[in-house]
């Protein structure tokens, strides 16, 4: 292949617009075909919406969300540094390198589809995951702590974390002092979800009531144990708003993705700052299959048909990149934040305050206390836990969402050794992540007390936009913004596939499906793209 | 060197992540060739985009197994570098000892992972194409006495990079300094076996940076486990 010095009047079979993990997998899905691939990002970080950055970039992120509305899914950002920082003994932030802060957290469940790709492909020889432990909620509820006390509950003066029991261990071992009639509804309802789809005449007629109803009348649970089972949903709504059916897939998705890779945990993250990671190493497989990448160039205006050559059977686009650059394609993919089009058109659906924390001590208490039976510390990689703060449980009215804390151990490369990372949100005010991440840090038992170093809060919008006439035509892929979800969302891997689909053809095989590129020590020279 | 034999006590073994940089045609993919496979192409074709290797590094007291990322000398857009550089623990500049140019370049990547690589990153510099300079050209330990250091004097002498300047460069850098052929084999080895010794120990697998950490490699979750647990029921309920 010829080297390129210019990107202008070239000519390409698929151009991707973004590095969003949707995009990245399409790249990664591509990276073994023919196909000649040119990969733009208009940002001039790797990962889109999410992205992993450093302190200093996460600087320049937050002013370029400020300055200019290209960033149209992120909203209202700031950083406040703590002003103690710079005092002589106490906790410091570390380098700017030594973060990898990531724009939007989110679990990757045992059972998802995804992890599949990800062996299959091979790629994950490049990633590592830990686990997320133990889920807490916390709870100001004094009858819920005497019916369902863990052994390793943190008190407080007005409230305590309670551990989520997921399995009949968790149950059967915790504090004797549980009422007995308490602990028999919550097998039973555990029971039910393991295969509840084969139950539907017990909850179908409640599929669209909230399910606090549902476990009420057809459990007889307690109301105070209640927000055991909707912190398994992760919801971002109110008990009043978070149907049954809704909540139902989402609490069996998390039984039955615990145990599946290891005792004593149901979901995984990759390190190094989760998705983004993922994302560089799908692009970086399509950079070996041959695909160029280029940042800091988007898509700048929309794409027309370009003239039909003679010869050529395959419509071609005509694209305008940033800079300038006139490229031809066949098919080009973006998702929609990627494609040209007015931000005035976009109408957001939904709505996430999110928070991130760099904290100054480990929590190492509430990540590696009371791990499931059979699992300690070295036998399960634990990267962190979740904490959920239910609906109303910080200020007292019932129609609060619920914050969710996401909190990472030094142990996911995020922060520099002994400190940690929360990742706060919810579909509330920003206020309650910061009374949510006071309120955690006053439960830890740790001396000394730790102590948030250094916050960015942003607002992150869901939404779709107007069809665009003069975006939509033949060989234009749209896909969808990135969820809001705190668990990755199977349908990107739909979209990806029947993006794949489109752009191969007959031809196109086993979705993600490849052959090692080389193994060690191999003979033959297996080292050219 | 890379000797995969069997020993009888297994070594802790801890995967490295290196990235090769420099100039196009300096010879990073004949490096990696030569310490892969022991082999070597004379007419070596660019690389596109980048490739990906692992090859394992026997130490006394453990094995590393290096995973090679070798990046394309003539990707112009920047772009992909910053992925490689990325929590990698170790990075090989690498210059043509017959063309000033490419050392120039092999400065400026340097920088470049000084300012954004891991803050603990062990960096080789590497003059490659040892065997194009003349053997008097090539003694690490010319004072620059000899006859009078004429340049030319030598015929079969293509050297352009004097090995006392990069040497000197290197130092005041804090790199790890070698003279390579990949074409002859020459001290090709020693540039990895130097590069696994140079990474402390506390640095394999911990959290990236300046931090560092004790983590094994078992402590990961291990995805392959997937399609057995899947046979099995998920709860204990
Ligand atoms: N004489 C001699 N030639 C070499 C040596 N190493 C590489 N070459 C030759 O130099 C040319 C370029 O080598 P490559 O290994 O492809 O260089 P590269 O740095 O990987 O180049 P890009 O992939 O384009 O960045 C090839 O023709 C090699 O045969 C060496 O040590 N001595
Ligand atoms: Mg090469």
């Amino acid at each position: 292949m010829e080297p390129l010095e210019t990107l202008n009047e070239t000519e390409w079979d698929v151009v991707i617009a973004g590095t969003g993990i949707q995009q990245s997998l399409l790249a990664l899905a591509l990276s073994r075909s023919e196909k000649r691939i040119l990969h733009v990002d208009k940002n001039d970080y790797y990962g889109g919406a999410e992205a992993a950055l450093s302190l200093q970039e996460a600087e320049s992120w937050v002013q370029s969300v400020q300055k200019d509305n290209s960033t149209v899914l992120f909203t209202d950002a700031k950083i406040e540094q703590a002003p103690n920082v710079d005092e002589e003994d106490g906790p410091k932030l570390g380098f700017s390198r030594a973060y990898s802060l990531a724009l939007a957290p989110q679990l990757i469940y045992t059972e998802s589809k995804l992890l599949g790709h990800l062996v299959s492909s091979k790629v994950y020889r490049q990633l590592e995951f830990l686990a997320m432990g133990n889920w807490w909620v916390y709870t100001t509820d004094t009858s819920t702590t005497n019916s369902l006390q863990s052994t390793s509950e943190q008190e407080h003066k007005n409230g305590k974390l309670v551990k989520v029991p997921t399995t009949r261990e968790d149950v059967v071992f915790s504090d004797k002092s549980v009422d007995l009639r308490s602990k028999r509804a919550v097998m039973k309802v555990l029971r039910f979800l393991m295969d509840y789809e084969q139950q539907t005449e017990l909850w179908e007629p409640y599929s669209m009531q909230p399910l606090p109803t549902f476990l009420t009348e057809k459990f007889k649970l307690p109301t105070s144990l209640h927000n055991l089972f909707l912190a398994l949903t992760l919801s971002p709504d109110t008990p009043a708003n978070t149907t049954t059916a809704y909540a139902l897939s989402r609490i069996a998705r998390h039984l039955r993705s615990t145990g599946r890779l290891g005792a004593g945990f149901s979901s995984v993250i990759p390190k190094w700052g989760g998705l983004s990671e993922l994302a560089q190493v799908s692009c970086r497989a399509g950079a070996v299959g041959g695909a160029v990448y280029v940042l800091g160039k988007g898509i700048a205006g929309s794409p027309t048909p370009a003239p039909t050559k003679e010869n050529v059977s395959t419509p071609l686009n005509a694209i305008q990149l940033d800079g300038g650059d006139a490229v031809n394609t066949a098919w080009i993919v973006g998702s929609e934040a990627d494609l040209p089009r007015s931000p005035t058109n976009l109408s957001p659906t939904r709505t996430c305050s999110r928070s991130i924390s760099i904290i100054s001590g480990p929590l190492t208490s509430l990540i590696h206390e009371a791990l499931a039976e059979g699992a300690t510390p070295s036998t399960t990689p634990i990267g962190g836990t979740v904490i959920v703060f239910p609906s109303g449980s910080l200020n007292g009215f019932a129609d609060t969402p619920p914050v969710y804390l996401i909190v990472h151990s030094d142990a996911m490369g995020e922060c520099p050794r002994g400190q940690s990372v929360i990742y706060a949100s919810t579909s509330g005010k920003q206020e309650i992540n910061a009374l949510a991440v006071d309120c955690l840090l006053r439960q830890v038992a740790a001396e000394p007390v730790p102590k948030v170093l250094w916050t960015m809060q942003y607002e992150q919008h869901a939404g779709s936009w107007q069809e665009d006439e003069a975006v939509e035509h033949e060989g234009v892929i749209t896909m969808k913004p990135s969820s809001l979800d705190l668990v990755f969302d199977e349908n990107i891997l739909s979209e990806v596939e029947s993006a794949w689909k489109k752009v191969l053809g007959d031809d196109a095989g086993t979705f993600l499906t490849f052959e090692d590129r080389n193994s060690v020590g191999d003979d033959d020279d297996g080292d050219e793209a | 060197m890379a000797d995969a034999g069997a020993s009888p006590a297994p070594k802790p073994s801890s995967s490295v992540k290196l990235v090769l940089l420099g100039e196009a045609a300096v010879g990073k993919s004949s490096l990696v060739m030569r310490f892969v496979n022991n082999d070597f192409q004379e007419n070596k074709e660019p690389t596109i985009g980048a490739a990906f290797l692992t090859q394992k590094c026997n130490l006394p007291t453990r094995t590393i197994k290096f995973e090679i990322w070798d990046t394309a000398g003539q990707e112009r857009f920047a772009s992909l570098a910053p992925m490689y550089y990325r929590n990698a623990q170790a990075a090989l500049v690498v210059y043509d000892i017959t063309k000033s140019t490419s050392l120039t370049k092999a400065q400026h990547w340097v920088a470049e992972l000084q300012r954004q690589a891991s803050p603990g990153i062990v960096i080789a510099l590497v003059g490659n194409k040892l065997d194009l300079a003349s053997p008097s050209s090539s003694s690490a330990d010319d004072a620059d006495g000899g006859d009078g250091g004429d340049e030319e004097a030598d015929e079969g002498d293509a050297r352009k990079v004097p090995t006392k300047t990069a040497k000197a460069y290197a130092e005041e850098e804090g790199l790890l300094f070698f003279e390579t052929s990949a074409k002859t084999g020459e001290r090709v080895a020693e540039v990895f076996t130097a590069i696994a010794n140079a990474i402390p120990e506390t640095q394999l697998k911990g959290p990236r940076g300046a931090a560092g950490g004790q983590r094994q490699e078992e402590s990961r979750v291990n995805l392959g486990a997937a399609k057995d647990a899947s046979a099995k029921e998920g709860c204990a309920c």
